[in-house]
């Protein structure tokens, strides 16, 4: 039991908490509907000009190319990843070994995206140089973005598998299917959940990407968060970006709201399969 | 080797035949789970592999389902040697302790796995499912989920999944342990009239001995990677053949011994007249239910091994009582009595006894 002083404490802080969270997001909602220049009251003339600019759209383009086609590939190869790790973990291994395939996931996730960015830079440059492929562009983003995620769809694929009863696996081989059936008809039913989340936090973490996109993209190959900082640098804060912004608070709720409604399916589907095995 | 030809050819492998010859399988940095092994397995046979939890019965099951890779020896399954044939080309099919049922699958589709992935096509497929859901009582649960039912209906389908295949042999690893006393007799009963019904060969790997003695045709009792001993039940159980195999089934009585004549020997318990020939034996063995127990007041005349003593421990079992009963030189010995009267005619602890070892109930066995 929580002591009551201590509760009531705790949500006199909480409360603060969540207005600092949200108050600022209020606030970028709040002025997308500023008055059009000589006007008063609200209006949706930030939309208007939204509407009608077309760097923003072919930017908006470029980074849902880069979302999708980046967690597209980084799904699949994350989702091979974890299960790699999950099945041939040697079971006797001790000390640093056992815990080789969660460093190997998570290393990527706690490196800074600056080192992370700037160490693909180097990279791409040094690839460029020597060959003249790679140049800065769309290209050295989608390869950059699906390094960066292919971790975390390997995370929840492997968190996944490992929570299952590893038999299943011997019992599908028993029952006359080979590795590629197995991953078939076992593996990929199993973890669906996962990897539908997998591609869904892919699609999120790059169209929120700054940092990587910043140094691995090009001149032709601006996304909506390097067109948006370019904006900002330009000409400040202006109604037009408040407006992109709740466009892209929206859309982000919306993202989570499916995310959330998938993984409840998938925690309820997850409790039977818990209850059915014996340890 | 030319003479085994013409009797191999008179004698084909029957189905469901399995031979084990050397094998050995060693886990990196430790002592070999399983240790030059032989063994043949009787085609329709009731196999146990009985020993405590570690001894390499799991290790031993596994290879024959081509789960684990041998470092060294054979298995033949059928006559044909399994060395390059992967599990999933085996003609086996395994039990699972935790019974591995597909969580994302129904019980009809679980049982229908094996059959899908041998390209079994649908019609076929269901006729089989059914008949073996009929068989197993199970067709009323054929649309839930594994998670819905309850342990012994688990156990049955994943009875159900394995027999489905028709296999040569069906390995049972412990499917049982995870079910409560009564539920657990009761499958005992009826996995082993499936068994004689179907004639496959099944192994069954168990650390109970009850269950073992139960169930099985044969036994094999395997302790630190070794077969004790192999044989029927009834040998294995009465005429064990060292220490270890005499303890892990059941009670005993043991004690060393030195051969004093060709029937006579002694123990610390005194002079034991033993019907078996000695051989330069070093211990003897008997079991508490062949020990007779007399009032002192009653003890037959002219009978060899009779030893006076006292009651120290009575505990009562039900269908019969279980007696230590200190002898006079210091020693205990364990005796069971059947409870075979209405009224009790238990002794109490203290009160004075006497004790008869029939010489041919003593065995000889290895330390």
């Amino acid at each position: 039991m929580i002591p009551r002083g201590v509760r009531y404490a705790l949500s006199g802080i909480s409360w603060p908490l969540y207005a600092l969270l949200y108050t600022p997001l209020a606030l970028v909602a709040y002025y997308s509907f500023a008055p059009a220049p000589n006007e008063a009251g609200h209006s949706l003339h930030a939309y208007n000009l939204l509407l009608h600019d077309g760097d923003v759209f072919s930017a908006l383009r470029r980074s849902l190319i880069l979302a999708i086609g980046s967690a597209i590939t980084s799904t699949a190869l994350g989702t091979l990843l974890g299960y790699g790790l999950c099945r041939f973990r040697t079971p006797n291994a001790k000390g640093v070994l056992a815990h080789i395939p969660s460093l190997i996931i998570y290393t990527p996730i706690i490196m800074p995206s600056l080192v992370f960015g700037i160490s693909e830079l180097i990279f791409f440059n040094l690839v460029h140089n020597a060959t003249g492929m790679l140049g800065a562009g769309l290209e050295t983003m989608i390869i950059a973005h699906i390094t960066f995620q292919v971790p975390y769809v390997a995370l929840t694929v492997y968190a996944r598998l490992a929570g299952l009863d590893r038999y299943l696996f011997d019992a599908a081989n028993d029952l006359y299917a080979n590795g590629l059936k197995s991953f078939l008809y076992l593996i990929i039913p199993l973890v669906q959940p996962a990897i539908i989340g997998g591609f869904m936090l892919g699609i999120t973490l790059s169209i929120d990407d700054f940092t990587i996109s910043f140094f691995t993209s090009g001149p032709g190959s601006v996304t909506l968060p390097i067109y948006i900082y370019g904006a900002i640098a330009r000409k400040g804060i202006s109604p037009e970006i408040n407006a992109i912004g709740t466009l892209m608070i929206g859309t982000i709720i919306l993202l989570a709201l499916i995310h959330f409604f998938i993984t409840r399916h998938r925690d309820r589907a997850g409790q039977f399969a818990a209850r059915g095995s014996i340890s | 080797m030319s003479a085994s030809v013409p009797t191999a050819t008179l004698h084909p492998p029957k189905r469901g035949a399995i031979s084990i010859r050397g094998i050995t399988r060693i886990f990196t940095g430790s002592t070999p789970a399983v240790d030059h092994v032989d063994l043949e397995i009787h085609a329709g046979e009731f196999f146990t592999l009985l020993g405590p939890s570690g001894c390499g019965k799991t290790t031993l099951l596994r290879m024959l389902a081509g789960f684990e890779t041998p470092d060294e020896g054979k298995i033949l399954i059928s006559g044909k040697d399994m060395e390059d044939v992967p599990a999933h080309k085996r003609a086996v099919n395994t039990v699972f302790q935790s019974y591995a049922l597909f969580p994302h699958l129904n019980v009809e589709q679980n049982i229908g796995f094996g059959l899908r992935m041998k390209g079994v096509k649908t019609p076929e497929r269901k006729k089989r499912v059914n008949a073996v859901m009929e068989m197993m009582q199970i067709g009323q649960f054929a649309t839930r989920s594994a998670a819905q039912l309850s342990g012994g209906q688990r156990q049955r389908v994943a009875l159900a999944r394995a027999l489905v295949n028709e296999p040569d042999v069906v390995l049972l690893d412990e499917p049982l342990s995870a079910l409560d006393a009564k539920l657990r007799s009761e499958l005992q009963i009826e996995l082993l009239r499936m068994q004689k019904r179907l004639g496959m060969t099944f192994i069954f790997v168990t650390h109970d001995q009850h269950e073992a003695l139960v169930m099985s045709d044969r036994i094999g009792v395997m302790s630190q990677g070794r077969l004790e001993q192999v044989g029927p039940v009834l040998d294995v159980y009465e005429k064990p053949r060292n220490v270890f195999v005499a303890e892990f089934l059941g009670l005993s009585n043991i004690w060393p011994i030195t051969p004093t004549g060709p029937h006579s020997a002694a123990s610390p318990i005194g002079e034991l007249g033993i019907a078996a020939p000695l051989n330069g034996a070093s211990m003897a063995m008997i079991r508490p239910e062949k020990i007779w127990i007399y009032n002192d007041t009653a003890v037959p005349k002219d009978r060899a091994n009779l030893f006076l003593g006292t009651v120290r421990e009575a505990i009562y079992m039900g269908a019969s009582t279980q007696y230590r009963i200190e002898l006079a030189g210091g020693q205990s010995v364990l005796a069971f009595d059947t409870n075979n009267q209405a009224a009790e005619r238990s002794w109490r602890p203290g009160e004075p006894v006497a004790v008869e070892l029939k010489p041919d109930n003593i065995m000889l066995i290895s330390p």
